[in-house]
């Protein structure tokens, strides 16, 4: 019981990590908090289930999703954000909760508001050390795995990564290294849209698909992005993943209406006890 | 035909004036120290010649050609460098990293390994974290950062404020070994004495206008530039 939990709690934390990941990101680079995140999951789970329905594969349904919120993500910062761009960040934050209420509108307008369902074939659960984990599971934490790598790798192996970090450290030393703003900031938008895609692919297989779904997985993905320390990738993912599985372990417990309460305990604790969070750095005094 | 010639410069972040008419140049090979009292305008002058400023009229020629209307990245092309007062390194990127991430430099690699070359301290902390670093290898990184795209210019703002006293000797030793290796030097220093004796020429401002400007050593033996501008003789720090 508890080992099938915590199989669950590690995919829906991966869930929570991409999410968390394409949020602090954006809080590291363009310095908002970007509430338009899960309405851009929402727009990558209609692409991949889209893709899915016409061809029955989860990879294209995979390269749909990243497509598609890519292309909603980028589409964002070109139109809304970076006309905004000197703006404090409360209007930025309310810009983004108007880009979420705009993608979420259309996304309802193309594709109605029932629950739409992933058709995926049953399968038995496959044994692994004693754990009966289903095979979905496996595939999903597979996506997430090469997905997390992916962007690691661009964030740390590629050039366009390091001026990313680079512009997250300081962005006026990055202007006098040359660094062209607009070209990290695309490659930002790109990098964030396609892992809120994926996440959102993955919530809608292992839940259900609708407009309202990412918005609703909004705060998990941002309560993440705090507890990881804001800014931290790495730390984003871990904290998903602690979350996914506090949720999901405590659920026997409290039941299913108080594990989400549970996560933001954990994470209110967290806060109070390192408020810059699990990998956050101090600011540093300038 | 002067590297940087300054002429008639005004501007500043608002509709106020903080450069108030600034004529100076900077000559090929030279070191020119810009000393002056606080707020008089030393950091202003340093970035409305790196393109920085939100607002400046007047003219500013690098090698002959106006580039006041030029953007940073045009000027940080034509041979230009700046090394800000604070946040002069990228604290979370390794020390390589720090230099690989400057844009526009050809040949890179090459150069990254002449400047490990030149700054043995940072080659033996390649992999480090720049924020890991001591203030003296932390100032290192931020001299070979600004070299990397081997500039004919370097800005440098306050470059010994953040260190330990007794860094402060080797980084204006440094500083002195700049106009060998091509590269002239516009220099922002508290530390007006110290300064002035490496240099070849100082100019004082206040007020945001030029107040003195001459040889340095005509500067450290004036009366009224000691008096008003660089401290008393043998007080610390100044
Ligand atoms: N970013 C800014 N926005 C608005 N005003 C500024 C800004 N930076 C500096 N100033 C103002 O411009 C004037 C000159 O400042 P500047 O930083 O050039 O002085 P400074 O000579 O470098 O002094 P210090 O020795 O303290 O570094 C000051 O009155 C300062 O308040
Ligand atoms: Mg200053």
């Amino acid at each position: 019981m508890f080992g099938a939990l915590l199989v669950a709690g590690i995919v829906h934390g991966l869930i929570i990590g991409l999410a968390a990941m394409a949020v602090t990101l954006v809080f590291g680079i363009a310095r908002f908090p970007n509430a338009a995140a899960g309405d851009t999951m929402t727009a990558g789970a209609y692409a991949g289930f889209l893709a899915h329905r016409a061809t029955g594969s989860l990879a294209l349904a995979g390269g749909a999703a990243v497509v598609a919120a890519g292309a909603v993500s980028l589409l964002g910062y070109l139109l809304v954000f970076r006309p905004l761009a000197r703006r404090p960040v409360a209007s930025l934050l309310v810009a983004a909760i108007g880009v979420a209420f705009l993608i979420r509108a259309v996304l309802g307008l193309m594709f109605g508001h029932q629950q739409q369902v992933f058709q995926v074939p049953l399968a038995w659960p496959i044994e692994v050390m004693g754990l009966r984990i289903p095979p979905m599971d496996i595939t999903l934490a597979a996506v997430a795995g090469v997905s997390l790598a992916a962007a690691f790798g661009v964030l740390y192996l590629t050039s366009i990564g390091r001026q990313m970090r680079a512009v997250a450290d300081d962005p006026d030393l990055a202007r006098v290294s040359g660094i062209r703003p607009v070209r990290v900031m695309v490659a930002l938008w790109l990098l964030a849209g396609a892992a809120a895609g994926i996440a959102g692919l993955m919530l809608g297989v292992k839940t259900v698909v609708s407009p309202e779904m990412g918005w609703e997985g909004l705060l998990s993905a941002f309560a993440a992005a705090i507890l990881g320390g804001i800014g931290s990738p790495v730390g984003a993912v871990l904290a998903g993943l602690l979350l996914g599985v506090a949720q999901e372990v405590s659920t026997p417990y409290v039941g299913f209406t108080y594990k989400i309460a549970l996560a933001f305990a954990v994470m209110l604790a967290v806060l109070l006890l390192r408020p810059r969070g699990l990998l956050g750095r101090v600011e540093e005094v300038r | 035909m002067s590297l940087l010639e300054i002429g008639g410069l005004v501007g500043g972040y608002g509709p106020v004036d903080i450069l108030a008419g600034i004529d100076l140049t900077v000559e090929a090979g030279e070191i020119l120290t810009v000393a002056g009292t606080n707020g008089a305008g030393k950091s202003t002058l340093a970035k409305a010649v790196m393109g920085l400023l939100p607002r400046a009229a007047g003219r500013i020629a690098f090698e002959g050609r106006d580039i006041l209307g030029e953007p940073v990245e045009a000027r940080l092309g034509l041979g230009i460098a700046y090394v800000p007062q604070v946040g002069n390194v990228f604290p979370s990127l390794s020390v390589v990293e720090n230099l690989q991430v400057v844009a526009g430099v050809s040949d890179a690699r090459g150069r990254i390994a002449e400047l490990l070359a030149a700054f043995p301290a940072l080659a033996e902390r390649r992999r480090a974290r720049a924020g890991s670093l001591s203030g003296g290898e932390r100032q290192q990184l931020a001299f070979a950062r600004a070299l990397m795209a081997r500039p004919r210019l370097m800005i440098l703002d306050e470059p010994t404020a953040a260190l330990a006293p007794a860094r402060v000797a080797e980084s204006f030793a440094r500083i002195r070994g700049l106009p060998a290796l091509g590269v002239s030097v516009l220099m922002v220093e508290q530390r007006a004495r110290q300064a002035l004796a490496i240099s070849d020429r100082g100019c004082i401002l206040d007020g945001g206008r030029v107040a003195m400007l001459g040889p340095a050593a005509g500067l450290l033996a004036d009366d009224r530039a000691a008096a008003l501008y660089l401290g008393q003789v043998g007080e610390a720090g100044a």
